[in-house]
């Protein structure tokens, strides 16, 4: 804002000060003031000083009446002016010396109007051309000044003001001369006065003349603010004239330069002041003025003003707003701002020096360069200007710190470095990158400095670059979040302080947040007791030495808990309980503790070694756990550190998880593990996912030990344990020629051989000796030498020697002897003689025992036929049952189906049927699968489980042994195998005859068989379930997890043929007749039922 | 500041103790359990020998029998504000700590009048102000407490030593 200063003004208003007035004297001239003042009068008065010095110059005394009363007027802007007197003296001073010497009476402002008198007379006769002056002629005492003055009028009109007047009107005009003379006279006075006194009262003299004025300045300044406001009637008005945007400055000086013309020229504009508040109204300027005919003169013909279009006038009540100055928020270095325009709008920047007397700053910015990645090069080069716009609007590049090595690729030759070696500072392409970072020069306006609210994620961008880390905590941060109190930091029951206003020093506790504004009960001083409202401005959390606080908010220590140590203003430094390391943070981030909380560390909810999941296609291991960051190390082997927020969640650890490794053996959690190729690194398997893993090893340093390679890359160095690794989907036991060779009775030779799977797999035992000793359970697993054992009392499954055990008849509770069993397995193949295959394959052979002691034979069927064995099953197995449904069985259906089965077998029909079906069906499915694994002939064998076997068969080659000595039935169900039979009755056969069954009844050519078949099978399916499941049960579990599918049919078929076996397999006459007998009435109905059920 | 203070504690007894002895056996786990120990607002110092022990009660559902004890201990516990005199312990960079007795307690750099200044180059390391005031490990030293801090077993404090009379004490 630029003031025009009227030099008359301020003079009067110090005489006001120190020449009372002698109203009785001038009372006629004030009340010809008074007048002016109600027209026009005013203005004049302000300006037009010269013109009434020279009048005053004959009067000193109506001169200062006059400026008695528009010092009144004027007092607001006493302050301001004083300097302004100040120069004034000086020059006066200088000017006149010698009258000052004289330290007459005369105040400054007496010498001031001296000052001016004698520039008329320099400049010859002041020009005037005031009515108000013209009225005052009559009214002045002398009438000589009078005619002066009229006559200056005169010659103003006329184009005639020439100093040195016509002769004629000097002639006529003695006064005039006179006034000369008088004014000669004076200022011989003076000289003499000063020649006499000596330089020490010289001194004196200004001493007191200056003293005065600093005195006067000091007490202004003790006054209270309020009464320099402007009245309404005493004061001049502010105008506002629209003027051309951003020309505002210009025109003040304009106007200053013409008011000052003016008033040179004798021809006072009548405007006090006038002033632009630049940047918050643009377009605007203010002039101040006694009315506003004097606003209009000062205003017309300026350049880029334009007053014709509207001059109006401000309220008194808001004038003191226009001159109300808002302190600039002061950037300082290390503070954040934000970038209004260009490429880096939005961009968060911290101040790095604030240069040009702080219109200017250089920002640190984290660079977004493409490094000419879009460019293209082979464009004809085109002008920048057309260029930036694409730059602009075109995706912009990403915020990363400057890359040298990116800069040197494509763009080498823009690359130079600057300055010492030691920093990374580099010039590219015209713009400085200092440390990564891009250094730019921005103008205030392009900063935003206000509600920046940086986040940590921001700030941490520009931390982490720092050596120095700390320096950036509060310094930096402080000023930039100060102005971001809100309510939202209180919470009822903060001890708060007021530190601003009226109030400072008040403190007490909140005890209720309403948007921004605290209640306070104040608890000390006078307000005490009471409750005070306050805004969040200028309120501050209070804390004492000692108290246990807890960090909240944004700070970077946030969680952490400890006690204060020392507090300066809102600052406090505190130790905090866990590291007792000092750190300071403001108070606004601090909340009282409760005494019990525990050190609670505020660390991420990831550990140290968590599998993350970064995005769809990356996942980490965590090496690293800060308070804010995280280090984490990438499938691909980079590390980086991120916000816990940049994680997208935890991934359980698989414990088992299985890859396969660069041999083709299987890799689990906690194997060890060594690199095949690169630096043969070898360590621990901490995380398999898809087909990386994250191996540690302890003894590197680098990221925590943790690697992380292609499951192919690495090869097995030592599995965890031997048997548990041996009890996954090992595919050597899936494929049965891999298979170990054999038994006790195994011959080197072909599939049957090979057929290894443990005979008292799935069997009830008991076990004979140790700790376990009397208790019964099922084998779930066994080795050569060992079996593993679910027992039944407790939920456990051990290794027990087999030597240890003894198999128990589930249904008779006999038991056998390990020996004997193992023996006499093969007996049973042998009695399924008319199985001859089975005998003959002797792993086979076994199987069936298990048929054997199911009493597949015969004598099983008899027994089977005394419904009560079956339901003995059931009653024994719920469980296993129930697991069996669970799905194992179902799974192994598919897979039989899958497994090469038939499409015939893959028709629905049957699956679907069997699904729902009981478990017992499945299991036959599962046979089926099984049929592809050596089971099957176990089963076939056994029961010739007809459709066990045929699957089975089906699928494995072993069908053979099937074909051949399995019976007619199994055959013809085998012959699902071969198409036919199954093509030819698929569905209905498959449907009714849970397949097997039914098939081979049918197959048989029992003709009662086929119904009866029919039933049975059903029947037996359903029957079977039972006991399938008490069958089944101990497979699934025997052959482990991923096999539990194909293991769980097994069973199923086992029992299923079983009963299948009684029925018509064995002795099919016997069999036959029991069957028919026992199921018969139930059973077809059942069957009946059932079919379409499974259809 | 020490406090004669009423307790009341559930000691539980093994079967295999029923018997005449049992009270004698009560008596010695309370002084075991208790004893020396802290519950993080004070310290029990003492139990003093007249207890109070009702009957026996049978958990239900174990066989453990239940015995109320009421006892009257010595307890110790410090307050803000108190002057204490206590041992060095450790020195660092960012203050030392002090013994009183069962209390950790933590004179922070900030509250060690400015003139002592840490000499890690001494040996052993020192706080001193290069005139009669050192302060090393093992030093008598008095102190105010600023604040505590009780975990359950532990007791923690900071100390300012920054008023009069308070810093090392002239060794004896």
């Amino acid at each position: 804002m630029s003031n025009l200063l009227n030099h008359d003004f301020d003079d009067e208003e110090s005489d006001d000060e120190f020449n009372p007035a002698p109203e009785v004297d001038s009372g006629d001239e004030k009340g010809a003031n008074r007048s002016d003042d109600g027209q026009s009068g005013k203005p004049s008065r302000v300006s037009n000083g010269a013109a009434r010095k020279s009048r005053e110059a004959e009067d000193d005394e109506d001169d200062d009446a006059e400026d008695g009363e528009p010092k009144a007027k004027a007092g607001a802007g006493g302050d301001a002016e004083d300097d302004v007197n100040d120069d004034e003296d000086a020059e006066g001073e200088g000017e006149d010396d010698d009258e000052q010497g004289g330290a007459e009476d005369d105040d400054d402002e007496d010498e001031d109007e001296d000052e001016d008198d004698e520039e008329e007379e320099v400049s010859g006769r002041p020009r005037k051309r005031r009515r108000r002056d013209r009225r005052m002629q009559f009214i002045d005492a002398e009438a000589e000044v009078d005619d002066e003055e009229e006559e200056e009028e005169e010659g103003d009109e006329d184009d005639l003001a020439g100093d040195e007047a016509h002769p004629d009107d000097l002639a006529d005009l003695p006064a005039g001369a006179e006034t000369d003379d008088r004014r000669h006279r004076e200022l011989d006075r003076q000289r003499e006065l000063a020649a006499s006194m000596d330089a020490e009262k010289q001194a004196e003299a200004l001493r007191e003349r200056y003293g005065r004025q600093r005195r006067a300045a000091a007490d202004v300044s003790l006054q209270p603010w309020q009464t320099f406001l402007p009245e309404a009637d005493k004061d001049p008005k502010i105008w506002v004239v629209r003027c051309k945007q951003g020309k505002e400055r210009e025109i003040v000086l304009t106007l200053m330069k013409k008011l000052d013309d003016a008033k040179r020229a004798g021809k006072p504009l009548g405007v006090t002041s006038a002033f632009t508040r630049e940047g918050t109204t643009s377009g605007y300027i203010y002039v101040e003025a006694w009315n506003q005919m004097a606003v209009e003169r000062a205003t017309e013909d300026v350049q880029n003003l334009y007053p014709r279009s509207k001059i109006t006038l401000i309220p008194v009540s808001e004038m003191p707003d226009l001159l109300r100055t808002q302190k600039d928020k002061q950037l300082t270095e290390g503070m954040y701002v934000r970038i209004k325009r260009g490429l880096y709008t939005g961009d968060l920047a911290q101040v790095y020096e604030v240069v040009n007397n702080g219109s200017e700053v250089e920002v640190r910015l984290v660079p977004r360069v493409d490094y000419g990645v879009s460019e293209d090069l082979n464009a004809p080069a085109t002008d920048g200007k057309r260029k930036r716009p694409g730059g602009l609007t075109g995706n912009r590049p990403p915020a990363r710190l400057f890359s040298e090595a990116e800069a040197r690729k494509k763009m080498a030759k823009y690359l130079q470095p600057q300055g010492n070696l030691k920093r990374n500072h580099f010039n590219f392409r015209g713009k400085e990158y200092i440390d990564g970072f891009l250094h730019e020069y921005y103008k205030l306006p392009a900063l935003q400095t206000e509600n920046v609210n940086p986040t940590l994620e921001e700030v941490s961008k520009f931390v982490a670059s720092d050596e120095a880390g700390d320096n950036l905590d509060l310094g930096a941060l402080a000023q930039t979040m100060k102005q971001n109190a809100s309510g939202a930091d209180y919470i009822p029951g903060d001890t708060v302080e007021i530190y601003q206003g009226e109030q400072r020093g008040v403190w007490g506790k909140a005890v209720a947040v309403t948007g921004d504004i605290v209640s306070i009960k104040v608890m000390d001083g006078p307000l005490r007791g009471q409750t005070v409202d306050s805004s969040v401005k200028g309120l501050r959390k209070m804390f004492k030495e000692g108290d246990h606080v807890k960090v909240i908010g944004a700070s970077k220590y946030r969680d952490e808990v400890g006690m204060v140590v020392k507090v300066t203003a809102d600052r406090v430094t505190m130790i905090t309980d866990a590291t007792e390391k000092e750190v300071e943070v403001f108070s606004k981030d601090l909340r009282e503790a409760a005494d019990s909380s525990g050190m609670q560390q505020g660390i991420s909810k990831y550990d140290l070694f968590d599998l993350v999941q970064l995005d769809a296609a990356h996942v980490a291991v965590v090496i690293k756990v800060d308070r804010d960051a995280i280090r984490i190390l990438d499938q691909e082997n980079s590390v980086r550190t991120l916000l816990p927020s940049n994680i997208s969640h935890k991934i359980e650890r698989r414990r088992n998880a299985v890859a396969t490794d660069h041999e083709g053996s299987e890799i689990r959690f906690e194997d060890v593990v060594k690199e095949v190729s690169g630096e043969n690194r070898q360590g621990r398997v901490i995380h398999i996912h898809r087909s990386w893993v994250f191996v540690q090893d302890r003894n590197r340093m680098e990221n925590s030990g943790v690697f992380a390679a292609r499951s192919n890359a690495v090869t097995t160095v030592a599995a965890k344990g031997g048997a548990v690794t041996s009890a996954g989907p090992d595919l050597s036991k899936m494929n049965p020629s891999l298979q170990r060779p054999g038994g006790p009775n195994g011959g080197p030779m072909g599939p049957p051989k090979t057929m290894g799977r443990d005979k008292m797999i799935g069997k009830t035992v008991m076990i004979r000796k140790g700790v376990y000793k009397g208790l019964i359970g099922i084998v779930k697993d066994a080795t050569d030498s060992e079996a593993r054992v679910e027992l039944h009392s407790k939920n456990k499954t051990i290794a027990i020697p087999k030597e240890s055990l003894v198999v128990k008849d589930p249904i008779t509770g006999n038991t056998i002897d390990y020996s004997k069993f193992a023996s006499g397995s093969r007996r049973p193949g042998g009695m399924g003689p008319p199985q001859s295959p089975w005998g003959g394959a002797t792993p086979s052979s076994r199987v069936p025992n298990g048929a054997g002691w199911q009493g597949g034979r015969t004598p099983m069927a008899a027994r089977g036929n005394a419904t009560p064995a079956w339901s003995m099953q059931q009653d024994r197995k719920p469980a296993g049952w129930e697991r069996d449904e669970g799905g194992s069985k179902t799974p192994g259906w598919h897979r039989g189906n899958d497994g090469g089965r038939t499409p015939g077998w893959a028709d629905g029909s049957r699956t679907v049927a069997h699904r729902p079906n009981d478990g017992s069906r499945t299991s036959y499915g599962g046979a089926t699968a099984y049929g592809g694994r050596r089971p099957q002939s176990t089963w076939s064998a056994s029961s010739k489980t007809p459709a066990a076997g045929n699957h089975g068969f089906s699928s494995s080659s072993g069908g053979d042994p099937w074909a051949t000595g399995s019976r007619t039935p199994f055959h013809s169900s085998s012959s699902s195998r071969t198409p036919n039979p199954y093509n030819a009755a698929p569905t209905p056969g498959a449907l009714n005859a849970p397949t097997p069954g039914g098939p081979s009844w049918q197959n048989n050519s029992h003709a009662g068989a086929t119904p009866g078949g029919f039933d049975a099978p059903t029947p037996g399916v359903y029957a079977a379930p039972t006991p399938g499941a008490a069958a089944d049960h101990p497979t699934p579990a025997a052959y482990g997890g991923g096999r539990g599918g194909l293991s769980a049919p097994t069973p199923g078929a086992m029992d299923a043929p079983t009963p299948g076996a009684r029925y018509g397999a064995p002795t099919p006459g016997a069999g036959y007749a029991e069957t028919p007998g026992a199921w018969a009435a139930g059973t077809p109905a059942a069957a009946n039922d059932d079919d379409p059920r499974y259809e | 500041m020490f406090f004669i203070h009423e307790l009341e504690r559930i000691i539980t007894l093994h079967p295999s103790f029923f018997g005449p002895n049992a009270r004698t056996y009560i008596s010695n786990q309370l002084l075991h359990d208790v004893e020396g120990t802290t519950s993080g607002a004070y310290f029990i110092v003492c139990v003093m020998d007249t207890f109070d022990i009702s009957e026996g009660r049978v958990v239900p559902g174990s066989s453990l029998a239940e015995y109320t004890v009421h006892f009257k201990a010595v307890v110790w516990k410090p307050f803000k504000g108190e002057i204490l005199d206590g041992l060095v312990d450790s020195l660092n960079e960012a203050g030392f700590h002090v013994n009183i007795g069962p209390l950790d307690v933590f004179v922070s750099k900030s509250m060690i009048p400015s003139e002592i200044r840490y000499d890690g180059n001494a040996t052993p390391p020192q706080w001193t102000d290069n005139g009669d005031q050192v302060i090393e490990r093992g030093t008598h030293i008095r102190i105010k407490i600023k604040g505590t801090r009780g975990e359950m077993g532990k007791m923690f404090a900071i100390a300012t030593m920054k008023e009069d009379y308070l810093g090392p004490l002239p060794s004896v």
